[in-house]
């Protein structure tokens, strides 16, 4: 902070006006005080407050999560039903061979890939940056991926568990078709577990992935922990980590709200 | 009906995507319209030029903020907001400012917004971390609008080096994203913090105005990133930022084409003179003669960087010529070793003469240096372990002491006053970087009198002396010095490549027009 040539009496007086001097407990009670009202510090780095400095970089973070869970979404339920629903068929084991793929490429593969294709290839979208819907695309093609596969397998299985439910077979036997049984009984109840992996999943997504983030130069949580970290600016690295902890447990939460609203079964008192 | 309703969210993705791609199809590239589009490896921590200390925020403001005066390639002082300066005596300096100067926002610069800029570097409350540099400053006055007089505590050698300082008004603000204004040749019209910075050419700049009339610098910290903007040509200008495995399939690209000259950032291996192996200058010696640079140069840097005999560049005015050159020659190494005293147990058996550890930083041609000089002195009968670690730990690691060998680049040298901070006796760590622990009264004597020497031609001398010195105590042992490398749009022509990498030409460019350009 003061630079290489400092002298030891100006990193004395830094020392003095960081509260350095003060025994750890104090410091650590001035960090929790601070804390309660909102006050997460000042960066070393850019000299600005902490809180600032992470709520300028949610929305970004914010953005390309929610656009990969679409992403993922998208791609899982359909595929996931299919699979399920024609099990040990080609169709099923296209579906396995893909979800393989999807989780085994990693990102600072498949991003690179995807910008060497439709970047530089077709010209369709920017490289990389921040700004425009086209600069959303492939970082969240690339980090839905591995996150489809993971939900189609999953929503794969919990499906073919309900399938053989005996609700599915009185449907069946009332005369509704195969696919309406399972599209409108079976498949909500098979999302519990689902919803267990996508809460899990868009947890770690809200703390930033800090390798896609880095290929396409994307503004979010994941890239200024690292520069945080990089700088040893410690503010900024607690209330990067704060946030990253605050976000798991919220999304959890929710996740935990949310079953009470897809199965009545479960109930919170 | 389920089958419509399952089919409209792809209809909605499918229509999202192609209104997305729109802009994309139908842009140029920037070059087209007379845009530079630089990629910087990383993203400067703040752009103010009182307290920005990191490589890229310097960058920017060798574009964005004018200086009392600028350093040429060879590290002569040239006149910038300052036509001319004289020393009245050894602590009093007048610099006389260009007539008409103006920040961005069209307000005067006067000398009272010089002396704000270094008062407010010097104010202990606003933590700046140049303060030190201008620690010999007594005052400063601003007798009328147009003179500048800094008086000093005592005669400062380095004083003029620490000159180039970008000029802010009166009265800014230290907010990190939102940097104060300057009278450099370009303004800054955007700061996208960890994104892009957009610079516009500044009409009422005092010198002749910059012929591009638009600046992005965009901060891409993936190399695959950067080289695969470059061939798309949404990046059109490159120094030092393409991996040197990735120059050939980047000039494959007929639009794009290489520069290549000398750079000033020499590596370096530096011994703990403290231990006791180490402390012996023939070991030292020894482990100079046992490293192959020139292989090192040759495979891993592809040919990319020169030998280095000094921490100072060649091209540097203070750099003396005729140091002896160590030689590999790993016999001689070996016989330099017996003679020390450590005689090999076993000869070419498996059992090393000594150990010693070498810390690195985790970077991957880093450890790839580090790997191929322990191989070169395993030869000699030295056993090495290569230890890597996180960027901060180990230059923490570094500054206090704590190590056997390890390697570092020294970047940035604006004044051989270096050879004070970096090996007089005084400035051992944790107070200053003699971080080996080099003492030599003769040095010591030398580069007390080098700093507060006023003749360049003395202090190029006495500096020629500590060089020599150096050369045959080796506290350090000079490795290389990486060239620069730019990598830019054919278009693109006037860039004056430097050794300290200076952005300062950007104003001199211009784009070349041509008919039918394309790829």
């Amino acid at each position: 902070m003061l630079g290489e040539s400092a002298l030891a009496a100006q990193k004395e007086e830094l020392r003095r006006e960081l509260r350095l001097d003060r025994p750890v407990v104090v410091q650590y009670g001035e960090f929790l005080l601070g804390l309660a009202k909102g006050d997460l510090g000042t960066s070393f780095r850019s000299r600005e407050p902490v809180l600032r400095e992470i709520l300028r970089r949610v929305p970004a973070t914010l953005l390309l999560s929610v656009a990969s869970m679409v992403f993922a979404l998208l791609i899982a339920v359909p595929l996931g039903v299919l699979s399920a629903m024609r099990q040990h068929s080609p169709v099923d084991h296209l579906c396995g061979f893909l979800a393989m793929l999807g989780l085994s490429m990693p990102n600072f593969w498949l991003g690179p890939l995807l910008i060497l294709i439709f970047s530089i290839g077709l010209g369709l979208f920017p490289v990389s940056g921040y700004g425009t819907a086209g600069h959303l695309v492939l970082p969240a093609l690339t980090m839905g991926t591995g996150m489809a596969a993971i939900l189609m397998r999953m929503l794969r299985s919990s499906l073919l568990e309900e399938i053989r439910q005996d609700y599915v077979r009185a449907a069946c036997a009332r005369g509704l078709s195969r696919r309406d049984a399972v599209l409108r009984h079976a498949l909500a109840n098979s999302l519990i577990p689902v919803l267990t992996v996508m809460g899990l999943q868009f947890g770690a997504l809200l703390s930033g992935s800090i390798i896609t983030e880095t290929i396409f130069s994307w503004p979010g949580i994941g890239r200024l922990t690292v520069q945080a970290i990089e700088a040893r600016d410690y503010p900024l690295v607690q209330g990067c980590i704060l946030f990253i902890a605050l976000c798991t447990v919220t999304v959890n939460l929710v996740t935990d709200l949310l079953y009470s609203r897809l199965d009545p079964r479960i109930r919170y008192e | 009906m389920g089958d419509v309703q399952n089919r409209f969210p792809y209809a909605v993705l499918l229509l999202a995507i192609a209104a997305a791609s729109l802009p994309g199809c139908s842009s140029k590239p920037p070059i087209d319209d007379g845009m530079l589009v630089i990629a910087f490896p990383g993203a400067p921590s703040g752009i103010d030029p009182r307290l920005a200390t990191d490589a890229y925020g310097t960058q920017i403001l060798q574009m964005t903020h004018a200086s009392l005066i600028r350093m040429d390639a060879a590290g002569n002082p040239v006149p910038d907001l300052a036509e001319r300066w004289e020393e009245r005596s050894p602590t009093e300096i007048v610099f006389h400012l260009r007539e008409g100067l103006r920040f961005h926002d069209g307000k005067g610069l006067s000398s009272a917004d010089v002396r704000y800029t270094f008062a407010w570097i010097l104010d202990p409350a606003n933590r700046s971390p140049h303060r030190a540099t201008y620690g010999t400053i007594r005052a400063i006055d601003a007798p009328d609008p147009r003179t500048v007089i800094f008086h000093l505590s005592e005669p400062s050698a380095p004083f003029l080096a620490g000159m180039v300082r970008g000029i802010v008004p009166i009265g800014s603000r230290a907010a990190g994203y939102s940097p104060p204004i300057g009278a450099g040749p370009y303004r800054v019209d955007d700061f996208r913090q960890d994104s892009e910075i957009r610079l516009s050419r500044f009409d009422g700049y005092f010198g002749t105005p910059p012929a591009i009339e638009r600046v992005v610098v965009k901060f891409l910290p993936d190399s695959n990133v950067r080289f695969l903007e470059l061939a798309k040509g949404s990046v059109n200008f490159v120094l030092n930022g393409v991996d040197p495995d990735l120059i050939p399939a980047a000039l494959e690209n007929r639009n794009l084409v290489m520069e290549e000259a000398a750079g000033s950032n020499a590596s370096y291996l530096g011994f703990n003179l403290r231990d006791p192996v180490l402390s012996e200058p023939l070991v030292r010696r020894a482990i100079a003669c046992a490293i192959d640079r020139e292989s090192i140069v040759r495979s891993l840097w592809k040919g990319h960087a020169d030998l280095a005999d000094s921490i100072l560049a060649p091209c540097f005015w203070a750099h003396a010529d005729g140091i002896p050159e160590v030689r590999f020659d790993p016999d001689a190494a070996r016989r330099l070793l017996d003679s020390a005293g450590y005689r090999d147990p076993d000869g070419d058996g498996p059992k090393p003469r000594f150990r010693l550890t070498y810390k690195t930083s985790q970077n991957e041609l880093r450890k790839q240096i580090a790997a191929v000089i322990q191989e070169q002195l395993h030869r000699v009968g030295i056993d090495l372990e290569v230890q890597s670690f996180e960027w901060g730990t180990f230059f923490s690691d570094i500054r206090k002491g704590n190590f056997q060998l390890y390697s570092l680049t020294w970047v940035n040298i604006q004044d051989p006053d270096i050879f004070y901070y970096a090996f007089h006796s005084g400035q051992v760590p944790p107070g200053g970087a003699n971080r080996g622990g080099y003492r030599n009264p003769e040095v010591d004597r030398l580069v007390e009198k080098g700093r507060r020497e006023p003749s360049r031609g003395k202090r190029k001398e006495i500096y020629r002396k500590v060089q020599l010195l150096l050369a045959r105590d080796l506290p350090v042992f000079p490795l290389w010095i990486s060239r620069n490398i730019l990598v830019r749009d054919r278009r693109l022509e006037g860039f004056e490549i430097t050794p300290g990498e200076d952005y300062t030409s950007v104003k001199e460019m211009t784009v070349r027009r041509e008919k039918g350009a394309g790829r």
